[in-house]
C-alpha cells in the first residue's frame, strides 16, 4: 500500500533519467557496487569449486580412514624441524598391532619403493613401453577391504601371495591405460627394475581433481605385496599406515590409534605426538580454513566496494534532493505525505545501486565461466541473491539521510527555493 | 449594499466565535478565528498577519485583493494548509486544522484543497496526464481509476488533445490549465489560486478566468488572489487586506 502510494513506476523512471543525466557521476557512484558484487560472484564460485574438489577428496579417502605417517599432514613449507627429522620410521609391527585394537577393522602398511636406494625411480615397463614416475606402494591383501580402491577386473594379490612372495601386482587405472591399451592388463607381465611382475588385477579410475593432481596421480601406482616390495629394497623403511575404524566408532579408534601409537613410539606424557594422523575430518578442517580465508576476503573486498558505492549514492542523492527541492515542495503541497518523500528517494537509492548489483552480477556470472576453466565449479544460487540483496540494500541504507533530509522540507520554503 | 454587508459582519463573526468558544463546530466551510502568522527576523518579529478571522460559505467565489507584501500569499498558504498559523484557530470542513499534525495536513491538501500557482509548479518531466494523475497517486487511487479521473479532468479544462505533452510543450495557458486540472481532480472542496494569471497575458487571463467562473458555476468553491481589478470583479466577494488585517470584506453580487 505504501509502495503503491510512492508510484514505483514513476520513481523508477525517474532514477533511470537521473542516471543518465549524470552518466559519470552516476558510474562512479555505482562502480563500488558493482566490484562489490563481482568479488561476491567469483568468490563464492571458488568456494563452490573447492568444495566439490573436497566432497570429492573425501569420497575417495574414505570417510572411517585414519591415514598414519612420520609427520603431520598438510603443506608443508621450508625445512623440517630437527625433531621431526629426528623422528623413527612407522613400521610394519606398528600396523599390525594398530589392527588388534577394538574400535579398529584393520590396519595396513605401505612401503614406498618407487625411489630405488639410490633415490632415483625405478623403471618401470610392460607392454613394450617403459617409464619412471609410477607409484610402487607394497601393502597387505587387507587393504582390499578397505574400500578406497575398487578392483575393476581380475582380484587383489591374496595373503597366501604375501606370505610366499610372489612377484604380483595390481596396477591403478593410468598405468593400464598407458602400457596395456589394447586388450586386458591381467596376466600380462610388468618389469619392475629387473624382475617381473605378473598383473593380477586392475583398479577402478579414482577421479582426479585440481588439489591432488600433478605427479601423484591416484592411479598412476602399482601395489604389490609388502613381503616382495621389501625383498625388492631390503634397506626400505619408508613405511605409512592405513588403519580404518569401525563404524560408528570413528572417534575411539582415533584415540585407541593415537594412544597405542604413543606408548609404541615412546612419547612422554606431556610431549606432542611424533606421527600425523589424517582424517577426513581433517582434511575437511584444512579446507574449511582456506574456504573461511576467502570467505573473509569476500566479505572485506565487496564490503569495501559496497561502503565506496553507498557513500557514492548518498552523495548523488544528496545532490539530487537539493536540486529538487521544487519538485518536493509541489508533490508536498498537493498532498504527498513524509512517508511518501521518503520512500520516493529510498526508491531511487535503491535503483542506482540496484543496476550496479546487476551489471556486477552479469560481469560476474561471465567472469565464471573463465573461472572454469581453472576450477570445476558452479555459481551457489546465494551469491547472486546476496549480492543483489546487498547492493539493493545498500542504496536503502544510504539513502536514508538523504530521503530523510528531503521528506522533513518544509512545503512553502521549498516552492520558494530558487 | 456594501455598507449594509460590512455593518452586519461583526454581529455575524460574533456569533461565530461563540460558537467555537463554546466547542461547537462552525458550520461553514472554512472559519478563521485570530490567525496570526509571525516570522522571526533575527531579533525582529514580522507580523505577516495579525489576528485575521473570516468565513467563508460552500460555494462562494472569493477575490482577495492588497498591495504587495499584505499577506495575501500568506494567507492562501495557511488556508491551504501548506502552513500552520503562530497563533489563532482554522476550521475547514468543521476540522480544525491548527491541531493536526503532519500526514493529517498531507491528506487535507490532498483531498479537501486544490492549489493553483502563479507559476504553475508542474513536474517538468512529466506528461500533463501525470502530473494531474499525482494527488490520485498519493490519495492511494487505483492505476486504472486514476488514469480515467486524470483524463476526465484534462477534458473539463479542454485539454483532451495535450494529455502526453510535457510542460515544456505547452503555451502558458495550457499549463495552467493542467495545473488547474491538477488541483480539481480529486474534487476538493476549495479550490485556491494565489495570483493565477500572474504570469499570463491579458487574452490568456481572461481564457483562465472563464475556466474559473464556470467551474464556480458548476458549484466549486474557489478563492483567488489577485492584483487585477477586473479579474477581483468577476467574483462575489472581495476580502481586501492590508498589513496583515483584513480592512473591507464586501459581498458584491
Ligand atoms: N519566510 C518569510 N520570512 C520572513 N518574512 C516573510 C516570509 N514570508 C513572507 N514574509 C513577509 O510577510 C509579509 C507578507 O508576505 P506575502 O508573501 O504574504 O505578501 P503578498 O501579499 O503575497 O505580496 P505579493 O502581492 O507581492 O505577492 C511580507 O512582508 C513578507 O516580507
Ligand atoms: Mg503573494
Amino acid at each position: 500500500m505504501k509502495l503503491l502510494r510512492s508510484d514505483i513506476y514513476e520513481n523508477l523512471r525517474m532514477a533511470l533519467s537521473t542516471l543518465l543525466a549524470n552518466k559519470l557521476r552516476s558510474f562512479l557512484t555505482v562502480f563500488g557496487v558493482v566490484i562489490g558484487v563481482i568479488t561476491v560472484m567469483l568468490i563464492a564460485s571458488i568456494i563452490s569449486g573447492i568444495d566439490v574438489s573436497v566432497k570429492k577428496e573425501v569420497e575417495s579417502f574414505g570417510t572411517r580412514s585414519i591415514f598414519i605417517s612420520k609427520f603431520s599432514p598438510g603443506i608443508h613449507v621450508g625445512r623440517r624441524s630437527r625433531e621431526e627429522r629426528m623422528r623413527k620410521e612407522l613400521s610394519y609391527d606398528d600396523a599390525i598391532a594398530l589392527s588388534n585394537l577394538p574400535a579398529v577393522e584393520l590396519s595396513v602398511p605401505f612401503l614406498d619403493i618407487t625411489n630405488n636406494f639410490f633415490g632415483q625411480k625405478l623403471l618401470v615397463s610392460g607392454g613394450g613401453k617403459t617409464t619412471a614416475g609410477v607409484a610402487l606402494q607394497g601393502t597387505l591383501p587387507e587393504f582390499e577391504r578397505a574400500g578406497t580402491q575398487v578392483v575393476s577386473e581380475g582380484r587383489f594379490f591374496t595373503q597366501s601371495e604375501e606370505d610366499t612372495k610372489q612377484d604380483v601386482c595390481v596396477i591403478g587405472s593410468k598405468v593400464a591405460d598407458d602400457f596395456f591399451k589394447f586388450g586386458s592388463p591381467v596376466g600380462q607381465t610388468i618389469k619392475i627394475g629387473s624382475d617381473e611382475f605378473r598383473v593380477v588385477g586392475t583398479l577402478q579410475k579414482r577421479e582426479q581433481f585440481l588439489i591432488s593432481g600433478g605427479s601423484d596421480d591416484q592411479n598412476n601406482v602399482i601395489y604389490l605385496p609388502f613381503s616382495v616390495a621389501k625383498k625388492l629394497k631390503p634397506n626400505a623403511d619408508d613405511i605409512y599406515i592405513l588403519a580404518v575404524g569401525r563404524s560408528g566408532q570413528m572417534d575411539e579408534a582415533k584415540d585407541q590409534v593415537r594412544d597405542l601409537l604413543r606408548v609404541r613410539r615412546q612419547v612422554s606424557f606431556a610431549a606432542p605426538d611424533n606421527f600425523g594422523m589424517e582424517t577426513a575430518e581433517s582434511i575437511l578442517d584444512n579446507f574449511r580454513s582456506i574456504t573461511a580465508g576467502l570467505a573473509i576476503a569476500m566479505v572485506v573486498i565487496s564490503s569495501v566496494g559496497l561502503m565506496v558505492g553507498g557513500i557514492g549514492v548518498m552523495n548523488i542523492m544528496l545532490v539530487s534532493v537539493t536540486e529538487r527541492t521544487r519538485e518536493i515542495g509541489v508533490r508536498k503541497a498537493i498532498g504527498a505525505k513524509r512517508s511518501d518523500i521518503m520512500w520516493q528517494f529510498l526508491i531511487e537509492a535503491a535503483t542506482l545501486t540496484g543496476i550496479g548489483g546487476v551489471v556486477g552480477l552479469s560481469i560476474g556470472w561471465l567472469s565464471t565461466f573463465l573461472l572454469r576453466l581453472l576450477l570445476p565449479s558452479y555459481v551457489p544460487l546465494w551469491a547472486p541473491i546476496g549480492g543483489f540483496v546487498a547492493s539493493v540494500g545498500i542504496g536503502l541504507i544510504f539513502g536514508l539521510w538523504p530521503a530523510w533530509k528531503a521528506a522533513r522540507l518544509d512545503p512553502i520554503e521549498s516552492l520558494r527555493y530558487e | 449594499m456594501s455598507d449594509v454587508t460590512l455593518a452586519t459582519l461583526p454581529i455575524e463573526a460574533a456569533l461565530q466565535q461563540a460558537q467555537v468558544n463554546g466547542q461547537h463546530r462552525p458550520t461553514s466551510l472554512i472559519s478563521m478565528r485570530d490567525i496570526w502568522k509571525t516570522y522571526q527576523m533575527g531579533t525582529e518579529e514580522v507580523h505577516a498577519l495579525h489576528g485575521v478571522s473570516f468565513d467563508v460559505n460552500k460555494g462562494e467565489y472569493i477575490a482577495i485583493i492588497g498591495p504587495s507584501g499584505s499577506g495575501k500569499s500568506t494567507l492562501m498558504n495557511l488556508i491551504g494548509c501548506l502552513d500552520t498559523p503562530s497563533k489563532g484557530d482554522y476550521w475547514l470542513n468543521g476540522k480544525n486544522v491548527s491541531e493536526m499534525d503532519d500526514d493529517e495536513l498531507a491528506r487535507i491538501r490532498n483531498q479537501e484543497v486544490g492549489f493553483v500557482f502563479q507559476t504553475f509548479n508542474l513536474l517538468a518531466r512529466a506528461t500533463a496526464l501525470h502530473n494531474v494523475e499525482l494527488p490520485l497517486i498519493y490519495g492511494g487511487i487505483g492505476s486504472t481509476q486514476r488514469h480515467e479521473m486524470a483524463t476526465q479532468a484534462l477534458k473539463a479544462v479542454d485539454l483532451s488533445d495535450r494529455v502526453t505533452h510535457r510542460p515544456n510543450e505547452l503555451s502558458g495557458g495550457q499549463r495552467q490549465r493542467v495545473a488547474i486540472a491538477r488541483a480539481l481532480v480529486n474534487h476538493p472542496s476549495i479550490l485556491l489560486a494565489d495570483e493565477p494569471t500572474g504570469a499570463l497575458d491579458t487574452h490568456t487571463s481572461k481564457e483562465i478566468m472563464d475556466l474559473f467562473e464556470r467551474l464556480h458555476s458548476e458549484g466549486n468553491t474557489i478563492i483567488v488572489v489577485t492584483h487585477e481589478h477586473d479579474i477581483a470583479a468577476r467574483a462575489h466577494r472581495i476580502l481586501s487586506i492590508r498589513d496583515g488585517l483584513i480592512e473591507k470584506d464586501e459581498k458584491i453580487k
